[in-house]
């Protein structure tokens, strides 16, 4: 079978994202709480327009995909998540990118960008 | 014209909120802010203010959130504590509040406006918060953590004052009311939360940086300063 050309492909961006929570969280409890935030914010048809997709999430990281046209409306459902399994979480872009390597690349594999201090800090003073 | 300056204006610490102040502002600083406002409820104020050092290009303001019922003694309050904060912020939440609020030019922001049925502002109110420079807050906060019908109501609140700032040219800052570390969210996702809820990518930027800027020049005169108006630029020999 013949490959599709890259540009005829569906555009997509990718989101690098990293999670501050009081709790564990595992990849399909932030998968439900991410659709259930979107498509509590945004509707479900618009919801299904952005076609987000969580790609992977390990270490409290991760890539979350969705149409290129319609990132602003991914980052604000993104924003107004508030809780995973009922902890209080926060989801933080740290940035976006048009590749999965990119992404990968800029944003999760230097480790500038990660600041565990704050986060144990807040976990602890949550506990 | 580099990049904008982000500013959170309304943020809770201890024992209004549940984290400490130097939390909220390493999270702030690791979110992008330039700087944010620690407004406690006038009726929690920590008992001793510590000074907190601002780091290069991140600063700390001190603020207050009145909470007072009574116009007159909201004035008096007001008194009391302009002189000493650097942001000044009332909790609306009734009509006679509202009013004392935008009725009084050395308030900065009124939050929270809405009551019952009403959005909290009206042509005569949005006239008087234009002609006193005060600003009407929109928090996150509340938009973060209600869904279905209560937040369709806050969402059409917001709406309705929207329509009112714009014809009146009422200024308006965007902040997260946040009560813990986890209600706080970087610049950018408030922006774009705040552009699906109805605002336009500019106003969302001045409600975020130029109109906190604003505020706090106007609330911290430069060592030149005389009167309003009036400012020494440069020291030197005139005559």
């Amino acid at each position: 079978m013949k490959r599709l050309l890259p540009s005829l492909r569906a555009k997509k961006r990718y989101l690098a994202f990293e999670l501050i929570s009081e709790g564990p969280a595992s990849r399909s409890d932030l998968v439900k709480e991410v659709m259930s935030s979107a498509s509590s914010l945004l509707g479900d048809v618009i919801a299904s327009e952005c076609d987000i997709k969580v790609l992977g999430f390990e270490d409290w990281k991760g890539i979350i995909q969705c149409s290129h046209t319609k990132v602003k409306e991914t980052r604000a459902s993104l924003a107004a998540l508030t809780r995973i399994n009922g902890k209080r979480a926060t989801l933080h872009i740290l940035g976006t990118s048009g590749t999965v390597k990119r992404v990968t690349e800029k944003f999760l594999q230097n480790p500038k960008v990660f600041e565990p201090k704050v986060e144990t800090k807040s976990r602890t003073t949550e506990e | 014209m580099g990049k904008p300056k982000f500013y959170d204006f309304c943020v809770h610490a201890i024992p209004d909120g549940d984290n400490t102040a130097p939390e909220l502002a390493a999270l702030a600083l690791h979110f992008g802010y330039s700087g944010i406002t620690l407004a406690n409820h006038s009726d929690k104020l920590p008992q001793s203010r510590h000074v907190l050092s601002s780091t290069d290009g991140f600063e700390v303001f001190k603020g207050i959130e009145l909470v007072e019922e009574n116009p007159s003694k909201l004035n008096g309050l007001i008194g009391k504590f302009r002189k000493s904060v650097d942001v000044l912020i009332v909790h609306g939440g009734s009509e006679t509040v509202n009013r004392a609020a935008l009725e009084n030019p050395r308030v900065d922001i009124l939050n929270h406006p809405a009551f019952d049925k009403s959005s909290g502002l009206n042509q005569v109110l949005a006239k008087a918060a234009a002609e006193n420079g005060v600003a009407i807050g929109l928090t996150l906060r509340p938009l973060l953590n209600s869904r279905g019908s209560r937040r369709i109501r806050l969402l059409s609140d917001l709406r309705a004052n929207l329509e009112l700032a714009r014809k009146y040219e009422v200024s308006l800052v965007l902040s997260s009311d946040a009560m813990s570390c986890f209600d706080l969210r970087s610049p950018m996702e408030t922006l774009a939360l705040a552009e699906v809820c109805g605002l336009e990518e500019d106003e969302a930027i001045d409600a975020m940086s130029t109109v906190p800027e604003k505020i706090i020049s106007r609330n911290r005169p430069g060592p030149g300063y005389i009167r309003e108006g009036v400012e020494v630029l440069e020291e030197g020999d005139y005559f």
